[in-house]
């Protein structure tokens, strides 16, 4: 071809190739992978790095796990917490040292392990509880004595002690995932990337490190099958990137950020459905009593009495919160109405005054992330007003967890520290971090109370939901007392999706993929 | 011929020797345990140890270099902190991704780059010359995370045309393709202002010279001159430019990666960065910084093949 015949297309024929390069572009619609039934496209906020059930780091591992390695029981679909039973046949509470439990009889391991029997899961439990193995989860299991093999497939649950939380926290978590025991001797080590010995009702098929998990459903689970036949997990850390994704078609499901949900809900996108779910996690302001100028009590209760926490909900949600006034959400034993402290500047500057302070300097430490840092300067200007300067610092996720640990030398620095913990539905999951032996690991504030560390003890063996709700309340009564508090709120769960899919939902918004249907 | 290129390799080995102490130093100096991020909050102290242990972070200062630079030489990246797979493994799965990023990038920059700037250099002073200029300016200025957000919301969430997240099916060659057109446009499009302004410099300089006006001379077509006789000529300070543009590039990717969700080493830095998986970011870092170094060392030799004048000065 002539050179010269490059730059001579005619018009017509240029007009033709536009035209097929713009039908060509328009035939890649953005629809939903779903609309057929068979694939299930879904969002996570990270990947996958172990699917060990004793060394989950993530929950979207768990849910994975979950759904691979089948549970004894799982938390049921829906806005109430309960369970149902996924590996057993049947399981129940004896008494409070005592459950039986008796697996289905059809539940086999993948890779030639054959059934899972009652040994099978008197290993998985006890592998956790071992000290040996050194799981993150043992305290999931540390009330377990021993499991008893009955026979192939019935068993019994021996616990040390009575052991409240373990129908909420324990059972219907990846800590009642079941292995092979035969599979894991094999391996010498704990499950890193490729499961070996699945049991569950969905199986990984394919995992591509950073861009997709695939899961496939078992076709030899025998029970009920999950609602698609392949579950597609995208991990994108940035809810607005996942947001964009949906909006282009590319995701059926997703968690939204808190302050895109009156955006989402005003205007949705089209053929789909926003969510927004009640959070179990808590955010609050801490304020560290071993630090200066905070190690005088007064100076802690003008900062309580300093802040405006509705309006710092409102700004940082954008009015898709509420105030809370603990740490452990609605719904939950221990769930506290009651305002021990409040707005009130005046009482702030008086407490000042008393201690002959007109100008405070303090910093304030957050994560780098917008809601954080759109709190942040509300109490900043709250503060200000009472004449306490602050100082904000943002840091990094990285450097942000580490900042109160006795390891480092900047816990005797740290003065304010926002922050959030995401819960279990159990409330001893909220109180743990606030006792004296978390001093310097979780509990930042160095709030030490020997009354609060019984209490917490107390609730672990208390089954009686009224008892517990008093526990529970006493103890942030004393959070309260301490002047190291100021909580905020538990946050809401946003979720969107599309109208061909019906999700399958804990009742804070958690995933459950078996659960996930066409709709 | 043999001499440059024992100076470009030798420079090379000095730059990235430079750039591991660098690394080391920035990278355990930042604050920020990696045992208790890994480990989460339900690590016992014990646990922590442990780990610290195993990652040699209870090791003189000295002896953490030594190691991290006697192993990088000899590729042994180590394992990271998570998952516990070889950190040579995990940046290799990510490379491709990367690579294909800055390729499309750059093929973008060049496809429109190198065109507009030989058409304002032949327009000289007129209004296309102007309009081309101004053109280039701005895709200079604007920032790529700026185009990357606003080219996801046009064409993948208002018309739908392109996907918005990923970088499509594993082995579907098409598919990755289209999961590339708007990143790599987020990537490339401010280096067309560099290497149009780069062409069209150059172009004009050459345009000027006895050669070309021989060329005229004898009749020859003004395309013919352009693209044969003066374009290359005037192409080798911009491969020079391409090569410095791949590493800006390399930066540019995170921000692509990371507004759509894309895979790749920039993403993997950026998180491990976040998780202080310090044998994950030293790895990825040292073999983009390798690629980097690499790639322009291969820039120099082309440049050096070509012109004489550049090897006489080494």
């Amino acid at each position: 071809m002539d050179n010269n015949n490059l730059f001579k297309m005619p018009r017509r024929k240029f007009m033709a190739a536009a035209g097929a390069f713009g039908a060509a572009t328009m035939a890649y619609p953005g629809m939903s992978v779903s609309a057929d039934g068979k694939v299930l496209t879904i969002r996570s906020y990270s990947d996958l790095q172990i699917l060990d059930p004793a060394f989950w780091l993530s929950i979207p591992e768990s849910d994975i796990i979950r759904s691979i390695f089948a549970p004894l029981v799982e938390v049921e679909a829906g806005d109430k917490w309960d369970w149902k039973a996924v590996a057993v046949d049947s399981i129940k509470q004896v008494d409070d040292l005592t459950v039986t439990f008796k697996l289905r009889d059809n539940i086999g391991f993948t890779d030639g392990y054959g059934q899972m029997t009652a040994d099978d899961v008197k290993f998985s439990l006890e592998r956790i509880a071992d000290p040996a193995l050194e799981s993150p989860y043992a305290g999931d299991w540390s009330a377990l004595k021993e499991v008893e093999v009955k026979d192939k497939l019935s068993g019994v649950i021996h616990l040390k002690n009575k052991f409240v939380p373990l129908w909420t926290t324990t059972l219907p978590t990846a800590a009642s995932c079941i292995l092979s025991r035969k599979a894991i001797a094999d391996l010498g080590d704990k499950i890193t990337t490729k499961p070996v010995a699945q049991s569950g009702q969905y199986l990984l098929a394919d995992w591509q490190p950073k861009q997709k998990t695939v899961l496939k459903r078992n076709p030899n689970w025998a029970h009920e099958r999950g609602g698609f036949e392949e579950i597609h997990i995208i991990p994108i850390e940035d809810p607005a990137t996942a947001e964009r994704g949906f909006e282009a078609g590319d995701l059926d499901y997703t968690w939204t950020s808190v302050s895109s949900l009156p955006r989402l809900k005003k205007n949705p996108p089209p053929n789909s459905v926003v969510l927004e779910k009640p959070s179990l996690a808590y955010v609050w302001l801490g304020i560290n009593q071993d630090a200066a100028p905070f190690d005088n009590i007064n100076l802690r209760r003008a900062v309580q009495h300093g802040v405006d926490r509705q309006a710092v909900v409102d700004a940082a949600y954008f009015g898709a919160a509420s105030v809370a006034n603990g740490i452990i959400a609605p719904g939950l034993p221990g769930n506290r109405k009651k305002v021990t402290y409040d707005y009130d500047p005046d009482k702030a500057k008086a407490l000042l005054k008393k201690e002959g302070i007109s100008n405070l300097n303090v910093t304030l430490d957050i994560l780098n992330q917008s809601e954080r840092l759109t709190a942040a300067q509300v109490i900043q200007a709250n503060l200000a007003d009472v004449g306490i300067n602050v100082e904000i610092k943002q840091n990094d996720s990285g450097t942000f967890w580490t900042l109160g640990s006795k390891d480092g030398n900047y816990w005797n620095k740290l003065q304010l520290v926002l922050s959030r913990f995401s819960m279990q539905p159990d409330p001893s999951w909220a109180t743990v971090w606030f006792t004296p032996e978390q001093v310097g690991v979780w509990n930042w504030e160095r709030f030490n109370n020997a009354e609060y560390k019984n209490l917490h003890e107390q609730g672990l063996v208390e089954s009686s939901p009224s008892k517990r709700d008093k526990i529970y309340k006493r103890m942030q009564d004393l959070m309260d007392e301490s002047g190291s508090y100021v909580f905020f709120t538990h946050e809401v769960v946003g979720a969107i999706h599309h109208t061909s899919v019906e999700p399958g939902l804990k009742p804070n918004g958690e995933s459950l993929f078996p659960e996930f249907e066409p709709s | 011929m043999l001499k440059y290129l024992a100076n470009r390799v030798l420079l090379s080995i000095a730059i990235v020797s430079v750039a591991l102490f660098l690394l080391f130093s920035m990278i355990y100096l930042i604050p920020g345990d990696p045992a208790a991020v890994a480990l989460g909050p339900r690590a016992t102290e014990a646990m922590r140890d442990a780990l610290r242990i195993k990652m040699g972070l209870d090791q003189p200062v000295w002896v953490q270099f030594w190691n991290f630079f006697t192993g990088a030489w000899t590729g042994d990246l180590g394992n990271e902190v998570l998952s516990d797979r070889p950190v040579f493994n995990v940046v290799m799965e990510q490379l491709p991704f990367t690579l294909a990023l800055i390729a499309g990038g750059m093929t973008w920059s060049i496809a429109l780059g190198i065109p507009l700037g030989c058409l304002a250099a032949v327009r000289q002073g007129g209004w296309v010359d102007r309009l081309i200029g101004v053109f280039s300016v701005a895709m200079i200025a604007v920032p790529s995370f700026v185009v990357a957000i606003y080219a996801l919301l046009v064409f993948a969430v208002a018309l739908r045309w392109l996907p918005a997240i990923g970088a499509g099916e594993a082995g579907n060659t098409g598919e990755q393709i289209i999961h590339l057109i708007l990143p790599s446009l987020a990537v490339g499009l401010g280096w067309v202002g560099y290497i149009g302004r780069m062409v069209r410099a150059s172009m004009l300089e050459v345009l000027e010279a006895p050669h070309v006006r021989t060329a005229r001379a004898f009749g020859l077509p003004d395309w013919l001159i352009t693209y044969r006789y003066a374009l290359t000529i005037a192409i080798l300070p911009t491969i020079t430019l391409l090569g410095v543009g791949i590493g800006q590039m390399l930066s540019s990717a995170v921000f692509a990666e990371i507004v759509f969700a894309r895979p790749g080493v920039g993403k993997l830095v950026y998180d491990a960065i976040l998780t202080r998986n310090y044998p994950l970011v030293t790895g990825a870092v040292l073999v983009t910084t390798v690629l980097f170094v690499f790639i322009n060392l291969l820039a120099d030799i082309i440049v050096g093949a070509f012109d004489p004048r550049v090897r006489s000065r080494f």
